[in-house]
């Protein structure tokens, strides 16, 4: 029973840690929703911080705790939302109201709450029965898995706020399995009745009420005149709603020459930001969609094969269908969005056929033939947001060199591979954008760069064409006309030796001096982004980060006087992850170094500096190897969050396996580290080239090979803990907590600094800190230390 | 220097320019930091003195809401209720230097907001017609535009996509809400040889200005504004 309460315990909180991430980045922006839910986690650590100052003495004192956090999760819980939800934090303001970051302080104490009581079952279990500490320990690890695969089923069937109750519902679960382990028959059946109650509550009542920040893009178009909400889609890998009004108009980058009428269209958003728009078909559609720099590839001729990559909401696919293209194929990993944007009355033509795939890009693209006479990727997200630095931390796999070269095999003989994106200022993801094209056409052909490329920019979009044979002199007088006629300016043309702006200036002319220098040779190329004030090197499968160009260098700037006038610089992301690390490291050291400091190191074997290495070093590696898997199988799963639960629950229940196999095993931790150290090392070298090879199978097929290739480190990486706990701590309480203490913090504090050095250094390169911190925690245990095996039996 | 600047700056105020019916409101202390903001901006590269002795003159913090009004000074957009901001003083001073405000210039905005911005060009004496769609906010600027003294600014609750065809042409135009595409009413809706300012982008996160301009044969050319002054930045932003 005790190992039950643990696994549910452990489940509810890593359940409730991810629905209230999606439920923060649904109301608020991706990047708070990873600082607010980051830093309280260090709830996990400073539970044993708890522990070890308070040194719980009796054997009845430890039960009565232990069966009371099981009931304290459940209740907390289900009333830390409430009391969550009455304190309104503006993140927009933290900058400059010092009154918010106190409510921010409040919301982390807050949150902290149910991640500590979760955490004080898990380790009141360990110190309890140190003899079975395998076996809690990898009851915990298994729950946690089982909670991540609950919050997906729980956010595939119900809206996140009604999500909410997995966690509380397992919680209570848990709190009653604790309280059967009571030997009091009136606390046991007390302690019960408090469970059952907490889950008929949230049974009946959501516990959450979903409050965007009015800011976004969807309480912006909801708050139009005769704004009305058309769908409503709740789904694991996004909240889908569509709006329409009479004043929503989307036509990214319109010609300023463009005199005519607009169709009537349908606001697109997932998770409370615009992401496109459903149009709807008529003569004024069809007109409008030749004065886009949508319409551009079409100025070459007619396209009859056509495929359009992220299609959903954008307008690439009507301007496919608009110029005549008579086989469309649309890749949306939405399917909802898929059904709201299909303009279904040109489907029914005679000739046309347009085949929706609902998955993700890469996936689709590596599984399909070179037949397309035009391939294009749109834009992402609204205007702005790439410039803001909204996404810079998200893994995107659509536009690395690696994506680009695959696109470009699609193309039939004479097809054209075209990509839009939002102009931003200081040039950066446009710039980025002709040097990822460059680097690709050179990958098929060393001088297709020289000959292939074209750029175009309007007032605020800039388009990339590229063609592997080359644009022949008709090509290039059918665009200089096309966009002549729609005041847009052809940034680079083959041959070109000096800007030719007529209509968008351009100071200084950035985009033309990265497509004249992506042209001239890949060592151009190089020393022109390497000279580049900002991050524009071509991304890669290895560092995914299309949307950073900020070193982390500039971000002392941001809290210095001037951090006004920097504010179009900012890449929120980074910034929070930054604040995240601070926080996290300054918190840590609160709750670890100054109590030791205060009160003196425990007793046992071995100095408090080895506790620290080896606990520190295995939760920043795990950590690390964990983050990196998710990172890395976003690529081959299609989508963070598919990639965040194959690897949550595949790691997490292996580790498990593992940790609960090694009451069995004598090995030295000192053996088992080093093992690991070499195995991360292989993982760091070779996963990426496995994951390209799986790229095209089926997704079921692709799930198989994560689960095979996640499973066996995963069980590997779950005996660490118990082995050295049995080898430094034994039976000894205050170590245990101290331990456990010392790994949680550590393992909070790695998330951020892991996520760093993805995006700094690229996947692999985690892996390698992961093999390092392995490595650190075999050289800390003298290498004869080894603990008993376990009987079997509980010591207290 | 820019001290000096500044000191220029309070001296042609204090010398003259429409007064506005606030008296009992603006106390030393908000003149104070009204002074500072525009240190600020003037350290930020702005220098055209009509638009710096307008924004010395407006009181910003009659146009945010009282919980922030300490705030309002500071150079930084602030929310207004609704769900709107009104936008950092810099991009305000900045966008109104780029217009070429002066007295008789017949601007459109659309997206009125607090009415912050119609209040500054109707500062300068500028003749202005203000749009904006939320119909609470219109209501709310035309009153609080009235109380302060503005009275010749139209306020007018109404899509900007449509602009405001009775009073065209108009001399220049700044639009505070683009979103991807800039409306055709109203750039048919500009003079020849007239500009037209749009800041593109989120508030809290970027603000690309780009300028239109229509030659007197009605062909418009965009210039991207903001890389002009953020280029010696960037040395220091790697």
């Amino acid at each position: 029973m005790t190992a039950l309460a643990v696994a549910l315990a452990s489940a509810a909180a890593l359940a409730w840690q991810i629905l209230l991430v999606r439920l923060f980045a649904i109301e608020q922006f991706h990047h708070f929703a990873y600082m607010a839910v980051g830093v309280a986690m260090l709830g996990y650590g400073a539970s044993g911080t708890l522990v070890a100052l308070l040194r719980p003495r009796r054997a009845t004192w430890v039960a009565s705790w232990f069966a009371g956090a099981a009931a304290l999760t459940a209740v907390t819980l289900a009333a830390v939302p409430v009391a969550v939800g009455r304190l309104s934090v503006d993140p927009t303001q933290l900058a400059w109201q010092p009154s918010q970051w106190a409510r921010l302080g409040l919301v982390y104490a807050l949150l902290a709450v149910p991640f500590a009581a979760a955490a004080l079952v898990t380790l009141l279990a360990l110190v309890r029965e140190p003899a079975r500490t395998g076996r809690l320990y990898g009851a915990s690890f298994v729950g946690a898995g089982l909670g991540a695969a609950a919050a997906l089923a729980g956010l595939a069937l119900a809206p996140p706020p009604r999500a909410l109750a997995v966690p509380v519902l397992l919680a209570a679960a848990g709190a009653v399995c604790g309280a059967w382990t009571l030997a009091n028959r009136r606390a046991r059946l007390g302690v019960a009745v408090v469970g059952a109650a907490v889950a008929v509550v949230v049974l009946t009542r959501p516990v959450w009420r979903l409050d965007v920040l009015p800011y976004k893009g969807l309480p912006q178009a909801l708050a139009l005149p005769q704004a009305e909400r058309v769908a409503d889609q709740a789904s694991p890998t996004g909240w889908l709603v569509a709006v329409r009004a009479p004043a929503l108009r989307f036509a990214p980058g319109l010609s300023l020459a463009y005199r005519g009428p607009f169709p009537t269209q349908t606001g697109l958003f997932v998770d409370g930001d615009a992401i496109g728009a459903a149009t709807t078909w008529d003569d004024s559609t069809v007109s409008l969609l030749d004065w886009l720099p949508a319409g551009l590839p079409y100025a070459l001729g007619s396209r009859h094969r056509v495929l359009v990559l992220a299609a959903g909401g954008g307008m690439d696919l009507p301007a496919a269908l608009a110029h005549g293209a008579h086989e469309v194929t649309a890749v949306e990993l939405h399917g909802a969005v898929a059904a709201l944007a299909t303009p279904r009355w040109l489907e029914a033509r005679a000739g046309v056929h347009v085949r929706w795939v609902t998955g993700d890009v890469r996936s689709a693209a590596a599984g399909m033939a070179a037949t397309h006479d035009l391939v294009t990727l749109a834009p992402t997200g609204a205007p702005g947001h790439a410039a803001a630095g909204i996404h810079a931390l998200d893994e995107d796999f659509d536009h690395t060199v690696d994506a680009y070269a695959r696109f470009l095999r699609l193309l039939a003989p004479g097809g054209v591979f075209a990509v839009t994106t939002w102009l931003s200022l200081p040039p950066r993801g446009e710039v980025r954008a002709v040097l990822t094209v460059a680097a690709a056409l050179r990958r098929l052909n060393p001088a297709a760069a020289a000959r292939g490329m074209l750029v175009v920019r309007s007032w605020g979009t800039v388009t990339v064409l590229a063609k592997p044979e080359g644009f022949t002199a008709a090509d290039l007088a059918a665009i200089e006309a096309w966009t002549a006629e729609r005041w847009f300016d052809v940034d680079w043309r083959p041959g070109l030796e000096r800007p030719a702006t007529r209509f968008n200036v351009l100071e200084p002319p950035a985009v033309f001096e990265a497509a004249h220098a992506a042209a001239t040779s890949a060592a151009a190329a190089d020393a022109f982004a390497d000279a580049y004030p900002l991050r524009v090197a071509p991304a890669t499968d290895a560092r995914p980060y299309p949307h950073h160009a900020l070193g982390l260098g500039a971000l002392a700037r941001f809290i210095g006087p001037d951090r006004g006038a920097l504010l179009p610089f900012a890449e929120w992301g980074v910034i929070a992850l930054v604040a995240t690390l601070a926080q996290c490291l300054v918190l840590a050291a609160v709750f670890v170094l100054l109590p030791v400091a205060v009160r003196g190191p425990p007793p046992g074997p071995g100095s408090f500096g080895v506790l620290l290495a080896y606990f520190g070093a295995i939760g920043l590696g795990y950590l690390a190897a964990e983050l990196a898997a998710i990172q890395q199988l976003t690529l081959l799963l299609g989508h963070p969050v598919y990639a965040a639960s194959a690897v949550l629950t595949v790691l997490l229940v292996s580790s498990g396996l593992g940790a609960a196999w090694s009451d069995r095993l004598d090995w030295r931790p000192t053996a088992l580290a080093f093992t690991l150290a070499a195995g991360l090392t292989l993982v760091a070298l070779a996963l990426l080239g496995v994951l390209h090879a799986m790229q095209g199978f089926p997704l079921a097929l692709r799930a198989l090979g994560a689960t095979l290739l996640l499973a066996p480190l995963g069980v590997a990486m779950g005996m660490p803990f118990p082995l050295g706990l049995r080898a430094l701590a034994g039976g000894d309480r205050p170590r245990v907590a101290w331990a456990w203490a010392i790994n949680g913090f550590a393992s909070v504090v790695a998330a951020p600094l892991a996520a760093l050095v993805g995006l700094e250094l690229g996947s692999p390169r985690v892996f390698a800190l992961a093999a390092l911190a392995y490595g650190v925690a075999g050289l800390a245990v003298p290498a004869a230390r080894r603990g008993p095996r376990a009987t079997g039996t509980a010591i207290v | 220097m820019l001290r000096q600047t500044a000191m220029l700056v309070l001296t042609l105020v204090a010398a003259g320019g429409p007064l506005v019916a606030q008296a009992g409101r603006d106390d030393a202390a908000q003149r104070a930091r009204r002074q500072a903001m525009v240190d600020v901006i003037v350290r930020a590269g702005v220098r055209d003195t009509t638009t710096l002795g307008a924004m010395l003159r407006v009181p910003r913090h009659e146009f945010v809401p009282a919980d922030v009004r300490d705030l309002a000074y500071g150079d930084h957009p602030l929310p207004i209720g609704h769900g709107q901001t009104i936008s950092q003083p810099y991009i305000v001073a900045f966008m109104t230097e780029v217009l070429g405000a002066r007295p008789g210039l017949k601007v459109l905005e659309v997206g009125t907001g607090s009415g912050y911005q119609a209040a500054v060009l109707a500062a300068i004496g500028c003749d202005v017609y203000t749009m904006e769609i939320f119909e609470v906010l219109a209501t709310e600027a035309a009153a609080r535009l009235r109380l302060l003294g503005y009275d010749g600014v139209r306020v007018r609750h109404g899509d900007g996509h449509h602009g405001w065809p009775e009073a065209a042409p108009f001399d220049a135009v700044i639009v505070t809400a683009a979103a991807g595409y800039v409306p055709p009413k109203l750039l048919e809706q500009l003079k020849p040889g007239g500009r037209m300012v749009i800041p593109v982008g989120s508030v809290y996160g970027v603000q690309n200005l780009i300028l239109v301009e229509k030659d007197p044969r009605g062909r418009m050319t965009t210039r991207n504004l903001l890389p002009v002054r953020f280029v010696p930045m960037l040395e220091g932003l790697r």
